[in-house]
């Protein structure tokens, strides 16, 4: 038995179902859905983890697993294979007096409290696997101790006009929060939570195992554990987080998450050598473009034959992108093949999908208004076939 | 787990040049994110080959760099493990005279492995192939040793090293020439051969004991000629990528844009691993003209491509013309460069308007890390 401590552990919710991905998440939790070519969406939590000197983290899985799991692994590609700490994936187990699901984000973690025992942290990193963003972690823990807090909500600005669709804090000069208001219909401040909580674990342990006790409680984070501490006046702050931060929670947000990848304004950056976002890796030859291909600001992954006109698109691993095809504003996730004369336009194509020939999946919205653009979605799988039209 | 392998790491090194200055010949880039070695570590690994001895002598460090613990080969486990064998004591620091007294560095490895069999490798040809077949045709043969190779096409200009053999129709070896072409049906070596780990014990042994260090000219050939050896030939089918010096090697860069190559040699069920770079996917910028090109990852392509091959981190700036070329990992060519056949070596910085043309039978050449200066 180890008596190494480690100071913080992460948590990362990854049960979500994320039904508002529709087809894409059918058969894979949301966290596992692929993004920019080449990474899953909880590449992002977990490579953040590591940058941040947190080589502990637990994840909680509930909804279609097997994918997830699969791709986590040992936890290699992202340097989590530990002898003591590294990654481990939690479903939900049966015990010996009473056997649940998940129940909320708070129970998620109650659940697991023998877990987080194991390793005895003085703090406890609540993440979720759900968001795009690059964070030093370490930065927060800093400003955490500084604060002599008890639980540090990371927080970013967002415009006011918008701050009604977010769970807002309302602080004070010196950062602590007095308020919290989840979607307020009249928000003060545009300090939006970006579901990235810090707790002093001895707190949270208290919190989680009085919340559990509580039958009107639905065991979430937002809803009952926040509010409850600040009723009960603890030192909670807002810690200003200062970059590319985007919820995918929707086929709207995915898709221009993904096309925010093609602007060069947009401060996320997958190049940084000090800051890589690791992936696990499939074994595939480097891409080849024929002389028929052409790209144009396009980000294209290794695994691919090109051989269509690609414009502004994602194509990830191992796609075959056949002569005459085009590809216009769209996310092709990995392994997909599309036929020669296939055009695909503003729209997210499914891993291991095959587009017919000549077929047509989506609408071109090249001179529309962006509210107008409707994203077209091909499930996993789907096979078009040819010269079939899908516009939705 | 029948067989153990073994491969050469440094054999070939002095017919590479440059490009060999500062590496094994195994650790020699090629098609866009490989090194040589990958793709014999990854046959091996395909066919059940668990226990691998990589025996090597100068210039390893970034042989070692790239294998690490052999992770990505799915080697490094309790029963699966990759052996770095650098020379015992100092000795002169130069190639090994052949390959027995290379093998005689690594007795330990020999002597310790379990497996009854041993594939000894060179790193310098190229193909997808499944071992266990030929360990399979070496076992029914009933041979001393089976030699892999193949039927190389017509205008297949022989090397100087080159194993030459003629078989008859049970595959038995009726003739062997090395360096030279023989008449009828030959088959050319594949640098693979199959023996029985016994057998090459002993014949280390007695040869490097006796100043004879050529497993092929002074074990093969001569026992050949006394009759006193049977050779088992096994015919490998497939594409196979023979890179005998820098020509050579840089033809065969281009050869895996040839589709029926490339589905070859990177099969699905078979892949080639390598070391990962966690690098982002590649960035083809507006107004960039990529045309019959190889692309590995995290390059960003701002310039016209044709006809070459970008290994991953490469910069290739606005105006810049590259043609014809191998653009090995992390170099940047700069704004308004112009190059036609050349070969540039990874971190070289090429300056905007630099020119670089070689010919298509005489590449330029840059030394890895060099800077080309513009007009």
């Amino acid at each position: 038995m180890y008596t190494i401590r480690k100071e913080c552990i992460a948590m990362l919710l990854a049960g979500g179902q994320g039904s508002r991905l529709l087809v894409l998440t059918e058969n894979t939790a949301k966290p596992a859905v692929p993004f920019g070519g080449k990474y899953r969406i909880i590449d992002f939590p977990l490579s953040n983890c590591v940058n941040s000197d947190i080589d502990t983290v637990g994840i909680m899985t509930q909804y279609q697993p097997l994918e997830l799991n699969a791709y986590i692994g040992n936890g290699a590609p992202w340097g989590l294979s530990r002898n003591f700490g590294g990654v481990h994936v939690l479903p939900p187990y049966a015990k010996s007096d009473n056997s649940e699901w998940y129940k909320g984000t708070a129970n998620a973690i109650y659940q697991n409290m023998s877990f987080v025992d194991m390793y005895n942290p003085k703090y406890v990193l609540v993440l979720s696997g759900d968001h795009i963003y690059k964070a030093d972690y370490s930065e927060m823990i800093r400003f955490h101790k500084k604060k002599n807090a008890e639980c540090t909500i990371a927080v970013l600005d967002v415009p006011i006009e918008e701050a009604s669709r977010f769970g807002i804090m309302n602080t004070n000069d010196d950062d602590s929060i007095y308020e919290f208001e989840e979607k307020p219909a009249q928000p003060k401040s545009t300090k939006a939570s970006m579901g990235v909580y810090l707790f002093n674990y001895d707190v949270l342990k208290k919190y989680l195992t009085e919340d559990e006790a509580d039958p009107n409680s639905s065991n979430d984070f937002g809803k009952n554990i926040i509010p409850k501490m600040l009723g009960d006046g603890k030192r909670m702050f807002a810690y200003q987080f200062n970059g590319y931060w985007k919820d995918v929670g929707t086929i709207r947000s995915l898709w221009e998450a993904n096309m925010d990848l093609l602007d060069h304004e947009v401060p996320l950056d997958l190049k940084d050598p000090d800051f890589k976002i690791y992936a696990r890796n499939y074994a595939q030859p480097a891409t080849y473009i024929s002389s028929t291909a052409e790209n144009i600001n396009s980000l294209i992954a290794e695994g691919c034959t090109i051989k269509g006109k690609i414009n502004n698109s994602i194509i990830s691993t191992g796609c075959s992108i056949g002569e005459g095809a085009v590809i216009n504003h769209s996310v092709i996730m990995p392994n997909v093949t599309v036929e020669p004369g296939a055009v695909v336009e503003y729209a997210i194509v499914g891993e291991n999908c095959n587009i017919g020939n000549n077929a047509v999946v989506g609408t071109n919205y090249d001179n529309a208004e962006s509210s107008d653009i409707n994203i077209c979605v091909v499930g996993k799988g789907r096979k078009i076939a040819d010269g079939e039209t899908v516009t939705e | 787990m029948k067989m153990c392998g073994i491969v050469f790491s440094n054999i070939y090194d002095s017919t590479m040049g440059e490009l060999t200055a500062h590496r094994t010949v195994a650790s020699m880039p090629f098609g866009g994110r490989y090194r040589f070695i990958d793709f014999v570590l990854s046959n091996m690994v395909n066919s059940g080959i668990y226990n691998i001895g990589v025996i090597t002598k100068y210039n390893y460090q970034s042989l070692m760099d790239h294998l690490g613990a052999g992770r990505e080969w799915d080697l490094g486990r309790k029963n699966a493990n990759l052996y770095i064998l650098p020379p015992f004591g100092t000795g002169v620091s130069n190639v090994y005279r052949g390959n027995l007294e290379a093998l005689n560095n690594a007795m330990t490895f020999l002597n310790a492995t379990k497996p009854d069999y041993v594939l000894m490798c060179d790193t310098t040809v190229i193909c997808n192939i499944d071992y266990d077949e030929a360990l399979q045709s070496h076992i029914d043969s009933g041979a001393d040793v089976t030699v892999i190779a193949n039927n190389e096409i017509k205008s297949y200009e022989c090397d100087s090293n080159d194993f030459v053999i003629t078989v008859d129709e049970n595959g038995v070896v009726n003739d062997l020439a090395i360096g030279y072409m023989l008449d009828g049906k030959p088959l050319i070596g594949m640098g693979m051969f199959i023996i029985a780990r016994k057998t090459l014990i002993n014949i280390i042994e007695s040869y490097v004991s006796r100043g004879r260090y050529s497993f092929e000219k002074d074990y093969l050939l001569s026992r050949f000629v006394d009759g006193s050896v049977k050779i088992n030939a096994y015919e490998f089918k497939g594409h196979v990528l023979r890179n005998h010096n820098t020509l050579s090697y840089f033809k065969n860069n281009f050869k895996i844009m040839n589709e029926e190559i490339r589905a070859d040699i990177f099969k699905s069920d078979a892949p080639i691993y390598t070391k990962i770079r966690d690098e982002a996917p590649s960035y083809y910028h507006e107004g960039c003209q990529v045309k019959e090109c190889t692309v590995a990852d995290g390059c960003n392509i701002y310039g016209r491509v044709d006809n070459s091959i970008i290994f991953r981190d490469v910069v290739i700036e606005k105006g810049a013309t590259v043609r014809n070329s191998i653009i090995m990992q992390g170099s940047r060519i700069g704004a308004g460069a112009n190059i036609n056949y050349a070969i540039i070596d990874k971190n070289v910085t090429v300056s905007p308007t630099a020119e670089l043309m070689g010919a298509s039978s005489v590449p330029v050449v840059v030394h890895k890390g060099d800077t080309v200066n513009g007009k």
